[in-house]
């Protein structure tokens, strides 16, 4: 079985111009100890999904319809009481911006502390101990846990950040643009100290990304997204091979290969539709390269394509 | 040019009146005030249909119509809240002081807002030493508390209903409203359209005139509305503690019966129609003007609204 | 942050010394000088009148009155009351603080826990019948005409559910026999009131160098203040001055219930706003994803962030709460600074009056400047910059 399952999983947000189809039957899975992707551009619902997993969202959302099974437990239908247990211990996150997530007024340490004495109640001289070897983990010295956040730079504070996602020693950690405020060395530097992390404790992870460089080195699988829906799902090196969804195809083409042929740039025209009204049928149907009639009037459904392949197109290529 | 100034400034206007009915306190202060003007304005009708002047002038009448009984006397039909220490009418006074109240509050507040968006823009738009000067004067004013302040130049000279307002423009003209004002002046100052503005030649004054102060006047006439709270309730005060010299107002119907003696122990009860309703009058105007302001906070201010 | 606190300081003194000299010119420099009252008496001559200019120092060119008075303000000497002659401006004042500030830091205490209370609770809330309602409500209370409000409370409490006395601060026949002045007892009570909750700060954070398990720090923290008030209420109670100020109590009801219902309002809507700004933050998300508690990240979290600028404000509070003081103090006929002032002006003693502005002038200034300094120390960020000199 495997560690988490989301299968059909939609919400959306209510706001003043109407409702927001965030999210819209998205299904993937994650195996333990596996890393996956989720790319797309801004405001795709990538991030929206993360905080759905964790049942994080804001008044005006509302899950509709489908299931995340953690571990077998459907979270959907946990009440706020309920969900707190799994929250942190079992599954962490990592949020956009580390910079905020620190609050100002306490010292790193501190808010760390409070995080592993609420789920595992330790004596403090413990947790301390504890909170140092997180910190050599993530390549910081102990003894800036006493510091307050607006002491760290950049690149500590997302280092602390990550040490408090992996506090309580979660099956899971969702990391939302772990990297994108950093410059390139240090994003370098903490991607590989995460991948290293990652298989060292033998965690589940979940990347967000809209850079398709980070998220191609750390993941094992990708799952791509488009205005809501999940378009395409396969491992990275399919995905980049031999993609089959004209999403993803143009995507691809954005990344320049090296040492492979070269590749002509796919020049997509158009902006990501408004979520309030989609358009009818295949939501990708009016920029699409292979367009025909039926796209624009049924959704496709998401359906296996090849062996652990999953694509949602009526016209894929081969 | 201006027609379409007037159509874009009235559908705004709609806009913005949307969401100040939507706001919690707006509406409830509109009320309120309009409520208490007409009760001012309609002060006239009032001594006309109630004849005669001898009896019902707020200042100078005496009820000759409730003798032999004594003043002050509780509420009757020809006098229906009671007359005061001097045997005239109340309510009479009360409509009469209304009105002088909103004279006071909405000349002292709007040449006080004047006062401040002036100095203000031009803080904002020059800088410099000039922005310094303005900005710590604004300290040093808003550093004194204003009824202290009052009471102390009572002593100084005779204060008038009159000098009142301007003295009150003047404090309120350069004290803490000028540096919100100021910042609202920058927001606009740094925007590119200023700096192409002057390289195609305008004048310092027409620009300050035209493009800086029509972006600060909303905030402007939100913080007038809380001065004109700020002007009734000092004149007020300031009767009620007997420095000002003026010869009707709500604050001084208080004042009266007060030095008289007629608000101790028991009789606080007793002749509860002498300090009651001008007091609430005073409240519920100054509530009003206060919540019309916190309305055009909502709207001046989306950060507070609600999603 | 020494380099901060002494610059505030300098600017301090020199906004007294504008200060100072502003006082000045509207009592003295003004056209009219103090023995004008005495013109118009018959029964006082002319030469009379000429020989008192003399002594007050009224025929000297302006400067050097004004010279004269500043020489005599900075050694102390505020002069001699005309009212209360012969006693001397000074020994008026220091009798009379106690009674202004102890009568209102209560209250500025009181409604700014209840203000902090309410503003935390109702903006968690977002909205609802308790929003609106204490909204209003406070509002309401906030721009109510101070007297009138004062007067009803009177009527309701004091005479209607007779539950407080109609006035004064003392009740004559409790000290008729008493060993020590009301001053006495007002500065000692001054006195519990602010070293009690100073030692329990000391106490707290003393503990929390020295014990490092927050459990049981928790337990001690209660214990210490357990401790302090259960001393503090024995010494009184030992020292037989406990009835004494038992009927100072009773005679600020009244006036505590008056400067609470129109005081609570300003910070709870001010503790409100701010929470409301700091609940969109980023690090109260990351608190819910740690999977705390509502209450733990309201109170916390937000509340302890939103706090800043509530307690700047408090301290601004108190010099605020001197404009009050000359409103209130009439109106219950409490025999305090603000009283004192008023009573001054109207009847023109000037010493007096000068002396009391200048009193209340500094203290304001004083509570100006303990108000930054708290910032600095509440803000890690800011005393960080300004100690670095940025």
């Amino acid at each position: 079985m495997a560690l988490l399952e989301v299968s059909n999983l939609t919400m959306h947000y209510t706001t003043r111009v109407g409702d927001v189809m965030a999210v819209d039957s998205v299904d993937f899975t994650l195996e333990r100890g596996r890393a996956l992707g989720l790319v797309g551009e801004s405001g795709c619902g990538k991030t929206s999904i993360a905080m759905t997993i964790l049942k994080l969202l804001p008044e005006n959302a509302r899950i509709l319809g489908g299931q995340i099974r953690f571990d077998g437990v459907d979270l959907v239908p946990l009440s706020e009481d309920q969900m707190r247990k799994y929250r942190w211990d079992h599954i962490s996150m990592v949020f956009q911006a580390a910079m905020n997530s620190l609050n100002p007024v306490y010292t790193v340490g501190d808010q760390i502390l409070e995080a592993i004495q609420h789920h595992m109640p330790m004596k403090e001289r413990a947790v301390r101990k504890r909170i140092a070897e997180l910190f050599n983990l993530v390549g910081l010295d102990p003894a800036v846990m006493d510091q307050y956040p607006h002491e760290y730079s950049g690149g500590m504070k997302q280092r602390a950040v990550i040490a408090m996602a992996l506090s309580c020693d979660p099956s899971i950690i969702i990391a939302d643009e772990p990297t994108t405020a950093l410059d390139v060395i240090v994003q370098d530097r903490i991607l590989k100290q995460i991948d290293k992390i990652r298989e060292e404790l033998n965690m589940g992870m979940i990347y967000i990304s809209h850079d398709i460089a980070v998220i191609a080195e750390v993941s094992d699988r990708i799952g791509v997204m488009y205005a809501g829906k999940m378009v395409e799902f396969a491992d990275t090196h399919t995905i980049f091979k031999s993609p089959v969804h004209p999403y993803t195809y143009a995507l691809m083409s954005t990344f320049p290969s090296v040492k492979g042929d070269k590749r002509e740039l796919v020049e997509l025209s158009g902006e990501p539709p408004n979520l309030i009204e989609p358009p009818l049928g295949c939501r990708f149907h009016p920029r699409c390269p292979r367009v025909t009639a039926v796209c624009q009037e049924q959704e496709p459904v998401f359906t296996e394509v090849a062996n652990e392949h999953f694509c949602a197109c009526w016209n894929q290529r081969s | 040019m201006w027609k379409v100034r007037v159509k874009l400034t009235a559908k705004s206007l709609r806009a913005n009146w949307g969401m100040f009915a939507h706001s919690k306190l707006g509406p409830i202060g509109l009320f309120l005030i309009v409520f208490f003007l007409l009760f001012g304005l309609v002060h006239p009708l009032y001594l006309v249909y109630r004849g005669s002047d001898k009896i019902y002038d707020p200042v100078v009448g005496f009820a000759y119509d409730l003798l032999p009984e004594g003043n002050p006397h509780p509420p009757t039909l020809s006098h229906p809240l009671g007359t005061d220490i001097l045997g005239r009418d109340i309510l009479g006074q009360l409509m009469h002081s209304t009105a002088k109240a909103f004279m006071l509050g909405l000349i002292a507040a709007g040449f006080g807002v004047l006062i401040s968006t002036l100095v203000g823009s031009i803080a904002a738009y020059f800088g410099g030493f000039i922005d310094s000067v303005f900005m710590r004067l604004a300290d040093v004013v808003m550093l004194f508390p204003l009824i202290a302040f009052l009471v102390a130049l009572s002593a100084a000279i005779e204060i008038t209903l009159f000098k009142l307002a301007i003295i009150l423009a003047i404090l309120m003209g350069f004290g803490g409203t000028t540096i919100i004002l100021k910042s609202q002046a920058l927001t606009v100052k740094v925007k590119p359209f200023i700096e192409a503005a002057r390289v195609s030649g305008g004048g310092h004054f027409r620009i300050i005139l035209s493009h800086i102060i029509p972006n600060v006047l909303p905030l402007s006439f939100l913080y007038m509305m809380f001065g004109v709270t700020t002007a009734i309730f000092s004149e007020a005060i300031l009767s009620y503690l007997g420095f000002l010299n003026v010869r009707m107002s709500l604050g001084i119907m208080i004042y009266t019966a007060n030095d008289s003696g007629y608000l101790i122990g028991s009789r606080l009860g007793t002749y509860w129609y002498l300090w009651l309703p001008p007091g609430l009058i005073i409240s519920l105007l100054c509530a009003g003007f206060y919540f019309v302001g916190r309305g055009l906070d909502e709207v001046v201010n989306p950060r507070l609204r609600e999603r | 942050m020494l380099r901060y606190s002494l610059k505030r300081f300098i600017q301090m003194a020199v906004v007294l010394v504008i200060y100072a000299t502003l006082v000045w010119f509207i009592f003295y420099a003004m056209p009219g000088d103090v023995t004008m009252k005495f013109i118009g008496n018959p029964k006082i001559k002319p030469e009379a009148i000429q020989k008192m200019r003399v002594q007050f120092g009224l025929d000297k060119p302006v400067y050097i009155q004004y010279a004269l008075f500043m020489k005599s303000l900075f050694t102390g000497n505020l002069g001699i009351s005309f009212n209360h002659y012969p006693r001397t401006v000074w020994s008026i004042i220091a009798e009379r603080w106690p009674r202004t500030v102890t009568l209102f830091l209560t209250a500025i205490v009181l409604y700014y826990a209840v203000g902090f209370y309410l503003g935390k609770v109702i903006a968690w809330r977002r909205g609802g019948v308790a929003d609106y309602t204490a909204t209003v409500g406070g509002i309401m209370l906030w721009t109510v005409f101070t007297p009138w409000w004062c007067l009803l409370l009177i009527w309701f409490f004091a005479f209607k559910l007779d539950w407080f006395p109609l006035g004064q601060f003392v009740t004559p026949k409790v000290w008729m026999l008493a060993p020590v002045g009301s001053n006495f007892v007002f500065t000692r009570m001054l006195a519990t009131g602010l070293f009690g909750p100073l030692a329990i700060l000391v106490g707290w954070w003393g503990l929390r160098k020295v014990v490092h398990d927050s459990r049981t720090r928790k337990w001690l923290n209660w214990g210490v203040t357990a401790g302090i008030l259960a001393i503090s209420l024995l010494v009184w109670a030992n020292s037989g001055l406990g009835k004494y100020a038992l009927d100072i109590l009773w005679h600020m009801g009244v006036p505590l219930i008056a400067l609470l219902t129109i005081g609570f309002a300003g910070s709870m809507l001010l503790m409100r706003d701010s929470m409301l700004e700091t609940i969109n933050e980023d690090y109260i998300l990351t608190a819910r994803a740690k999977g705390l508690p509502e209450r733990v990240i309201r109170d916390h979290h937000a509340a302890r962030t939103a706090l800043l600028p509530v307690a700047t404000s408090f301290v601004l509070a108190i010099a605020f709460a001197l404009n009050g003081a000359v409103i209130i103090e009439s109106v219950f006929s409490w025999p305090g600074i603000g009283r004192t002032l008023v009573n001054a002006v109207a009847t023109q003693d000037y010493p007096l009056a000068v002396g009391a502005y200048t009193f209340l002038g500094l203290f304001a200034l004083i509570a100006h400047f303990a108000a930054d300094i708290l910032y600095a120390v509440l803000d890690p960020r800011i005393s960080y910059k300004r100690g670095e000199g940025a």
